[in-house]
């Protein structure tokens, strides 16, 4: 409805705008062809020859746009042209005043924001899927746009700065990502993003103000009870209201989770490889190991990163030292071995005890001085393990040439973090699984570092979540309502051969409540199962080739071809046949 | 007294009694149907159709959908009246005015509903 409202309302400006010019345009042209019909033409036979109203407005048609083809249809007397002279002007200048009105209107900035607002909601219309609505286009934005574009999805994008919604228009994003300029927080904004359509999956609050990121997902509360909220959020209090609207909402802290991952790669050194190899970091490889070592270690500015990073070290009991410029708060009780006040320099450094030290992490919020802080510490210790916070995306060349150990961008852990909230969410109770601290975890990690290797190795990998319905395996869900069982290694196996299998790794499936981690091939795939697998890009389309296509399906589930002409099925089924042998022309059972 | 509600009158009602007076007469004879009648209807008809735009109350989109028939109907009438004197040159016989004038008559019903509506809403804002 909302929608509907909108599109008239900029077709009514144009008519509610136009009226004056065009009654001018009408008058005119009254007045000018009575004229000519009532002023005595030329004497021809002692007869005075008078215009019919069709010829007036012949002549007015020519001569009001200027293109003036002469006196029609006899030559004018002289009376007759005293009066076209007068309406050639007067017609001409009404002319120009009515484009001259169009191109104001055209100029006129609500007009602009009208119909800028107009194309955006018909263009949300028409994303025939399912899309996620962005509100932020920042670093983060469009790291995250990027990412949802290589996996073919759409997302709408909200930004109040126009820069970015033109730079987004220039992007050649896989699929539409309508863009508008506009504030996320007006509720206007998120209905013409399509927040109610049914094709909306999750908002997405990402600008760099935290109290409209709060805004917005409440909001989409109230706008859409069924819609998912994910927010970017690093104030408690704030945290604290999220989580009090309901339904489905994902908050992320880019420290909290760089954190997490940190101390997945302390005790679990596999982790952090295959974490960074998902998200396709530059340079991860899958057996680039990377492991913090034990001994004392040096964190500069003790902001939130310095914060959550100082948790997890003494979490595994290691020393550290921290230098930043403001005193130490201690309301909370944390561990720290020395606390020196100041800003990191090769003076404070060596208070710190840089020689003895293991590790060193430059934290602060001000990126020159991150790296300024890399190089005193190489001076005074070449050992050291290094950890660096990259806070502007265009840095990016400097922080990858100065060889750090670990780079941590907050915006792209955020986004990274968001887009598998999004593609995968079963991804989560994955990576729980195998970093949970039980035995025997460890061995399956690396077994599953093992398979990757082996089946993508140093392709990019693709993380898949597909469900058995109607839309997304047709085939599948047929063959398992005619009541067969469906084994997961058999899907498997590969369409064009199926002694070979595909190149993938089926990591959780759902079914029902329950999540499988690591589904052995004799599992039995069930109607409404969710399935998430990392696979090339060729082994997913082969995959979704099996689960739509029923010929495929058969082939690969039995061995045999499946006839196409119903004829002959009807053949085979009579002589207690079930299909065609491969490579041979004939029948067998 | 709004000026502007003056001059939406002025036209509407105007549309409607010139439309009248045009269709006034013996309904196949030239003689009782002027062309600068004809012309006049038609120009009153524009201006108040043009009046009508940017209204985006529900009678408002009714008052402009009546001016569009009454338009349509006129500019059918004109356009036959043209053809058959300038370029069949068969002229004014009684079957081609007849069914001018009975265009025409079209156009007055259209009319007469928009002034009816006109005059409903006058009312009903004054009660």
């Amino acid at each position: 409805m909302a929608d509907v409202v909108d599109i008239s309302r900029v077709s009514f400006i144009v008519m509610r705008e136009m009226r004056t010019p065009i009654i001018a345009l009408i008058v005119v042209y009254a007045i000018s062809i009575l004229g000519m019909v009532f002023i005595p033409g030329p004497v021809i036979d002692g007869k005075t020859q008078y215009m019919s109203i069709f010829h007036a407005f012949y002549f007015m048609t020519y001569t009001a746009t200027t293109t003036g083809f002469g006196e029609i249809p006899i030559p004018f007397s002289d009376a007759q042209r005293f009066w076209a002279i007068a309406c050639l002007y007067v017609s001409v200048i009404t002319w120009l005043y009515a484009i001259g009105s169009i191109i104001h209107l055209m100029q006129n900035p609500f007009f602009i924001r009208a119909l800028a607002e107009w194309r955006f909601s018909r263009q949300v219309r028409k994303i025939p899927g399912p899309f996620f609505i962005i509100c932020g286009f920042g670093d983060t934005g469009s790291v995250l746009t990027r990412g949802l574009s290589d996996y073919g999805k759409s997302a709408v994008i909200i930004d109040i700065d126009e820069e970015r919604i033109k730079a987004l228009q220039l992007r050649n994003y896989t699929v539409s990502m309508p863009g508008l300029c506009a504030d996320a927080g007006v509720p206007k904004h998120l209905l013409e993003a399509g927040i109610r359509s049914r094709h909306c999956k999750a908002v997405v609050a990402i600008t760099n103000n935290e109290e409209s990121n709060l805004k917005i997902s409440a909001l989409a509360r109230a706008l859409n009870k069924n819609v998912g909220i994910i927010t970017m959020s690093k104030v408690d209090v704030f945290e604290e209201t999220l989580v009090t609207l309901g339904g489905e909402v994902h908050i992320v802290d880019p420290f909290k989770t760089y954190a997490k991952v940190l101390a997945a790669a302390m005790h679990n050194p596999g982790f952090y490889a295959l974490n960074n190899w998902l998200v396709r970091d530059r340079g991860a490889r899958l057996d680039k190991y990377v492991k913090p070592p034990q001994g004392t270690w040096i964190i500069c500015g003790y902001g939130r990163m310095g914060h959550e990073v100082n948790r997890v070290l003494t979490k595994y009991n290691m020393r550290t030292s921290i230098i930043d410029p403001d005193p130490k708060n201690t309301t909370k009780n944390e561990y720290i071995e020395h606390y020196i006040v100041g800003r990191t320099t090769a003076k404070t450094l060596s208070q710190a005890g840089i020689e003895n030290s293991v590790g060193i992490i430059a934290a602060t919020d001000d990126d020159g001085h991150n790296l300024g802080i890399l190089l005193n510490a190489r001076y005074f210790n070449k050992n050291l393990f290094t950890i660096v916070r990259q806070n502007r995306h265009h840095n990016a060349v400097a922080f990858n040439a100065s060889n750090v150990d670990m780079i941590m961008q907050p915006s792209l852990v955020t986004a990274r973090k968001i887009l598998f909230l999004l593609i995968a969410p079963l991804l989560k109770k994955f990576f729980g699984y195998l970093l949970a601290d039980k035995p025997g975890r460890e061995a399956e990690m690396k077994q599953v570092i093992r398979l990757l290797r082996e089946r993508i190795g140093k392709r990019n990998p693709h993380l898949i979540t597909i469900e058995v319905d109607e839309e997304q395996s047709s085939a599948l869900l047929k063959r398992l309502r005619s009541g067969k069982t469906v084994r997961l290694g058999d899907l498997q196996r590969d369409p064009r051969d199926r002694e070979k299998r595909l190149d993938m790794v089926v990591f959780v499936i759902k079914q029902g409540d329950q999540e499988y981690i690591l589904p052995k091939d004799d599992f039995k795939v069930k109607e409404g199962d969710q399935i998430l697998f990392c696979s090339t890009r060729l082994a997913h389309r082969l995959f979704n080739a099996t689960l739509n296509n029923e010929y495929n399906l058969f082939y690969v589930l039995e061995g045999k071809y499946l006839p196409r002409s119903s004829l002959i099925r009807w053949w085979l089924a009579k002589r207690g046949k079930k299909g065609l042998v491969p490579g041979k022309f004939k029948a067998e059972a | 007294m709004n000026f502007e509600k003056v001059v939406f009158g002025f036209f509407v009602v105007l549309a409607l009694t010139l439309n009248f007076g045009f269709f006034l007469g013996e309904l196949d004879n030239p003689a009782h149907h002027s062309v600068f009648e004809l012309f006049a209807v038609i120009i009153v008809n524009f201006i108040a159709t043009v009046l009508k735009f940017g209204d985006r109350s529900q009678i408002g989109a009714v008052l402009l959908a009546t001016s569009l028939v009454a338009d349509l109907q006129l500019v059918a009438a004109a356009t036959y009246w043209t053809v058959v004197v300038h370029v069949t040159e068969t002229g004014l016989t009684p079957e081609v005015m007849a069914s001018i004038v009975s265009f025409t008559g079209g156009a007055l019903i259209a009319n007469i509903i928009s002034a009816v509506i006109l005059v409903a809403e006058t009312l009903m804002s004054r009660l």
